[in-house]
């Protein structure tokens, strides 16, 4: 599980990101908002926690700015006691959950374990990217015509789609999607590539996953 | 009297001739690479009650001259494949048949119909050594020809038992049901394409 954790006091960053790595949590560290916005547009994450009172851009705008792009990565923010309106503004711009400052950090983890475990239920049931539609509810990929996708593809379908334009690693794929897998071959992630683009392919998606073998892959597209 | 007049068993010669050419390319195609380049390949006349019906519902005159210049599936040719890459390789084979001309094309595969159909479909107009009914030599004669997968020839030939069975019981459930197998069998022929191709070590 990956965190994009934004904090600008060096002290608190350094305990928190200490303390979720800790928990096997792997951990970038954004300075303000803006600094944020830029990492979460280049990495896909399982989650992120952000500070709302930060220099150059603030967390809620960052928030904002965020959803704007169609990103629905899970995000906590982190509030001081008195900035009730914060929290309103915060929830509203796209946050999933607030945590009060001061806070134990035995809470922090327990609450980003269950905004990481409950990302799938915020998601929407239907992504559009470029000019592919994925409806997860009947699995089915369509754009010129509808095709189904097995349990695998669409995991690794929706992964790609609301992440576009990232670049993520074979390795990161096998941990994601083959943790239970008794066979983590990398061969078996060019594989679920090939059927994917194929399938983008046969449904006329101006939309494709591109990469070599072995190495990073990227959805891309056009509109 | 048959709408077809004297033309029935022309028909039948310019079907034969056709398959005839396609099955001599697929001989050329095993003797170069081993593989068969289709599953296999049927022919048929359009029944006569079905061509009454169509150059009725076109407004055109039930007559030979219809039936046989302005409908253009009185012969049909199905190549049916094993995988969808076959497809591909066939259609090309019979645009540069000599003799052979590719009127109408069009891609159910891609832009499949909204029940779930697909196949690839052409209409040819084939050169022939029996004068045709406008008194052309070589006489010009239509096929439409249909290619598709053996996974899109089982689905169509289920959809088409459906269409044809009157007072079915849930015919939307059905239906709906019918178009997921339709995208099932099309994931399906795709993932067995992929797979060839890296058995082949193309991908």
């Amino acid at each position: 599980m990956r965190i994009l954790l934004a904090e600008d006091e060096e002290d608190l960053a350094d305990v928190i990101q200490a303390m979720l790595q800790a928990n096997d949590f792997i951990v970038d560290l954004a300075e303000n908002g803006e600094e944020a916005l830029k990492l979460a547009k280049e990495n896909a994450y399982d989650g992120i926690v952000t500070d709302i009172m930060m220099p150059i851009m603030d967390g809620v705008t960052a928030v904002k700015e965020l959803r704007k792009t169609g990103d629905m990565t899970p995000v906590l923010m982190l509030t001081a006691k008195t900035e009730v309106e914060d929290r309103i503004t915060g929830l509203d711009a796209g946050a999933d959950d607030y945590l009060t400052k001061p806070f134990s950090m035995g809470e922090l983890l327990a609450r980003v374990r269950a905004l990481t475990r409950r990302g799938r239920d915020y998601a929407p049931r239907v992504i559009k990217v470029y000019n592919v539609t994925l409806n997860l509810e009947k699995e089915e990929l369509s754009c010129m015509n509808s095709i189904s996708l097995a349990a695998k593809e669409i995991k690794l379908m929706e992964f790609f789609m609301n992440n576009t334009e990232k670049e993520i690693s074979t390795d990161d794929l096998l941990n994601k999607f083959w943790k239970n897998d008794e066979n983590t071959d990398p061969e078996a992630v060019w594989m679920y590539i090939s059927f994917l683009r194929n399938k983008l392919k046969s449904v006329g998606a101006k939309a494709t996953i591109v990469g070599e073998r072995g190495g990073s892959y990227m959805m891309t597209g056009e509109q | 009297m048959s709408i077809y007049g004297e033309y029935r068993e022309v028909l039948e010669k310019v079907a034969a001739d056709f398959v005839a050419r396609i099955e001599s390319d697929a001989k050329e195609v095993i003797k170069n690479t081993g593989l068969k380049p289709y599953e296999h390949l049927s022919s048929r006349i359009k029944n006569e009650k079905s061509m009454e019906v169509k150059c009725r519902e076109h407004g055109y005159p039930i007559e030979p001259h219809s039936a046989l210049k302005l409908i253009h599936d009185s012969i049909g040719v199905r190549v049916v494949c094993l995988f969808i890459d076959d497809i591909w390789d066939n259609i090309e084979r019979i645009r540069h048949m000599t003799g052979v001309r590719v009127i109408r094309e069009k891609d159910y595969i891609h832009e499949a119909k909204a029940n779930g159909y697909r196949s690839y479909h052409m209409i040819v107009e084939v050169d022939s050594g029996v004068t045709d009914i406008d008194g052309n030599k070589p006489g010009k004669y239509f096929v439409e020809v249909q290619l598709r997968t053996i996974a899109m020839d089982t689905w169509a030939a289920l959809e088409h038992e459906m269409r044809y069975k009157q007072d079915i019981r849930n015919p939307e459930l059905i239906a709906e049901e019918l178009r997921r197998c339709a995208g099932d069998l099309a994931s399906c022929d795709v993932s067995m394409q992929t797979l060839r191709d890296l058995i082949r070590g193309k991908e």
